[in-house]
């Protein structure tokens, strides 16, 4: 088995052999000879060899020099081979058929395994294998290792009789020819294991220009057959990319873009999720009265309808917006744009230590900052990507969605202003973040200069089968979450808001009496500085759990009140302090979206944290330094604002 | 005769980031820390480029694929003259 570094060979090798492999040495080499063997659905066996990854056979490296050898017949303790199995990559296909036609011209019976077809397809290539047989005389089978597409075809195809050699596709001049011959003839009176092989290597090894003009030769001749094998993306849609990348990539339209398209995004999931969140809250209020009638007054009829259906409930209202934040997300990757974000992005993240490969992490670290950490794997550069890791949380996930929904409209009203201010609060975490990795990244020590490479996949329609996958998988992901992390700490926030039970009917002083009560006269002296009162001190305390859970803490500590049936909204717009002033003002509502945008309240974020950087210092410093910054940025907002005479 | 075809080949090679916009190269070598990256990507030895752009980042065209790469890494790209 020969093909190109990552032409995706292991992967395959291991789909063939399963558990059947050995791994040994090469004699005299210290590169590792795996083999493995197979039955074909004929019941013959063979042996399989996965030689090491070659990008020609004109070796650079002792890896590539067994390719060479083995195939040459020249290995020691290694038998020449009866038939190649050659792996190409489809995605790269002209690049790899280079290796083919080398192969070629050693005259084995070949085999041709044409990978990663699945990718190739997705990005919009059109392979034809059988041309691509008829031009290079060699069975063609288009598979994918990964998923195991086509491995039952091409162990069809590795039957006996092999397939005929199809002989050197390429003609030199007379003179060239005369000298293969020689060379050949030469060869087998030495008794060489594979005189044409020999022959021919030995032609072109001590002529620099028989070299340059079979390498053109095999080139030409590659693009002749890529030319009926293969249909990249069509001119139109190559045209079409070029004019919109003419737009999106520019200095200044670009980036005018790029803003819409954000701005555009963050309006929908206000506008458009509207009318199914007042139906999930109607659903919500007509289930409640439901179990009212049904379950007489009581704890019991307290737990379902106070705790359970407004915790649970209080998060699933914003299901909608979730959905539609994924949506979007999925359709500008799926079209091809998110690439180009990177792009645009590259050169504000060089600005703070940063490259583009760290955009798109920070990126999906707007849906969840966990993938988010996972995907920095891709940053080659170390010490990117510790600092892409430590200020990744400060790129609003989705569980702060709850809160900054619910906050937002207690300060502004209509969709545009709420969009406005919610793409403000998104803006506002990215540039702390970018500002804190300026500051960070000389610190965590010297390193190499980023570098930057990606592909920009041409323009195309979105793969709605991806998107929707995408969408329902996350859309399930959070249903599952509300129904059980939500739902648990429901039940347990909505014990400590009842018990114990006091001897007074007031609800105001049930409630100051409960563990709730008691936890947040505890807790009031930190947060009252902020503007807050004892109820959304314990609901922040709660929501170091999962953030959710402060909009579900905030609802079950105000259901007990008197004006049932109201909003949540409107209750927490009409509660007032003791004295009677209002309780949430503009200022307190700015003061808890400023901590939450900072805070890091996701204990599963620690964990990965910690994980992926294998130290428990970096994940405690940063749950400590961002806890420390969100307090005393919701202090600074709040005094400021109280100084400048705001209420 | 050979020798002096190779010779002048190298002299005419320069980097990828050297080159022409709107022009067609061919990748005479891949050469410096990050080679075997570039090459994985597409970007090898007789490989036919075109570069779409300029810049800190420049935008090119490899076997039909479109790639931003950063000069650093262009200049590790020997091309000549398609």
């Amino acid at each position: 088995m020969v093909g190109n570094p990552n032409a995706g060979k292991t992967t395959l090798f291991n789909a063939l052999t399963g558990q059947n492999q050995k791994v040994g040495n090469y004699t005299g080499a210290t590169v590792s000879r795996k083999s493995g063997t197979f039955f074909t659905p004929h019941g013959h066996k063979f042996e399989l060899i996965d030689l090491p990854g070659a990008y020609s056979l004109d070796p650079n490296s002792p890896d590539e020099e067994i390719t060479r050898n083995v195939l040459i017949g020249d290995q020691e303790d290694e038998e020449t081979p009866n038939l190649i199995l050659c792996v190409l990559d489809a995605t790269h296909l002209e690049r790899h058929l280079y290796l083919l036609i080398q192969v070629i011209d050693l005259g084995y019976p070949i085999v041709v395994a044409l990978n990663k077809t699945d990718s190739a397809e997705s990005q919009g290539l059109r392979l034809d294998p059988t041309a691509l047989s008829e031009r290079f005389g060699v069975p063609f089978v288009a598979i994918s290792a990964m998923t195991e597409r086509g491995i039952t075809q091409l162990k069809q195809a590795l039957r006996h009789p092999f397939p005929s050699p199809p002989g050197r596709l390429w003609k030199g001049p007379a003179e060239l020819e005369e000298a293969i011959k020689k060379s050949t003839k030469l060869a087998e009176t030495n008794r060489e294991n594979n005189p044409a092989a020999s022959g021919l290597m030995a032609v072109v090894k001590d002529n620099p220009e028989a070299k340059e003009f079979i390498q053109k030769a095999r080139f030409e001749y590659i693009h002749r057959a890529v030319e009926v094998g293969l249909q990249r993306p069509n001119e139109e849609l190559l045209a079409l990319t070029d004019r919109i990348d003419a737009q999106t990539l520019h200095p200044i339209k670009g980036w005018c873009i790029f803003t819409a398209l954000m701005i555009t995004v963050f309006w929908s999931i206000f506008k458009f999720a509207e009318m199914p969140m007042g139906l999930i809250e109607e659903g919500q209020e007509t289930l409640q009265g439901w179990v009212r009638d049904f379950i007489g007054e009581g704890d019991f009829q307290s737990l379902i309808v106070d705790g359970i259906i407004a915790g649970v409930g209080g998060v699933l209202v914003f299901l909608p917006q979730i959905i539609l934040l994924f949506f979007f997300i999925s359709l500008l990757e799926s079209t091809g744009y998110m690439a180009r974000a990177a792009y645009l992005m590259d050169g504000v993240m060089n600005k703070v230590g940063l490259s583009g490969k760290s955009f798109l992490p920070l990126l999906s670290g707007y849906a969840c900052a966990i993938p988010g950490i996972m995907a920095t794997r891709t940053i080659p550069n170390n010490k990117e990507r510790l600092a892409t890791i430590l200020i990744l949380p400060w790129t609003s996930c989705t569980a702060r969605l709850p809160v900054y929904t619910l906050i937002i409209p207690l300060i502004f009203v209509g969709a545009l202003q709420q969009g406005l201010a919610l793409f403000g609060i998104y803006a506002l975490g990215t540039i702390t973040a970018l500002l804190a990795a300026k500051i960070l990244k000389p610190r965590l020590g010297e390193t190499e200069p980023s570098q930057f490479l990606l592909e920009l996949p041409p323009y195309q329609n979105p793969q709605w089968r991806h998107v929707l996958r995408q969408v329902s998988e996350r859309a399930f992901a959070f249903i599952k979450k509300a129904g059980t992390v939500i739902l648990g700490l429901s039940i347990i926030l909505w014990f400590l808001e009842t018990y114990p039970k006091s001897d007074s009917d007031d609800p105001i002083v049930q409630q100051s009496e409960s563990f709730n009560g008691q936890i947040g006269e505890i807790i009031e002296p930190v947060v009252a500085p902020l503007g807050w009162d004892t109820r959304m001190g314990t609901a922040m305390i709660a929501s170091f759990a999962a953030r959710e859970v402060f909009r579900s803490s905030i609802a079950i500590s105000y259901a007990t009140d008197e004006e049932d049936g109201k909003e949540l909204r409107d209750k927490l717009s009409a509660s007032t302090h003791s004295d009677g002033t209002a309780l949430y003002t503009p200022l307190v509502g700015l003061s808890v979206i400023v901590f939450f945008i900072y805070a890091l309240q996701c204990l599963p974020t620690t964990v990965i944290v910690r994980r992926e950087t294998g130290s428990w210092k970096w994940a405690l410093s940063q749950l400590a330094g961002m806890t420390i910054f969100a307090y005393l940025a919701a202090l600074l907002v709040y005094q400021t604002g109280k100084l400048l005479g705001y209420s | 005769m050979a020798k002096l075809a190779t010779d002048l080949e190298l002299d005419s090679a320069l980097t990828l980031s050297q080159a022409a916009i709107g022009c067609d190269f061919q990748i005479r070598q891949v050469e410096g820390p990050a080679c075997s990256q570039l090459r994985d990507i597409g970007f090898c030895e007789q490989m036919r480029v075109k570069k779409l752009t300029n810049g800190r980042n420049m935008l090119c065209t490899v076997c039909g694929t479109r790639l931003a790469l950063s000069k650093d890494l262009a200049d590790q790209i020997q091309v000549v003259p398609a």
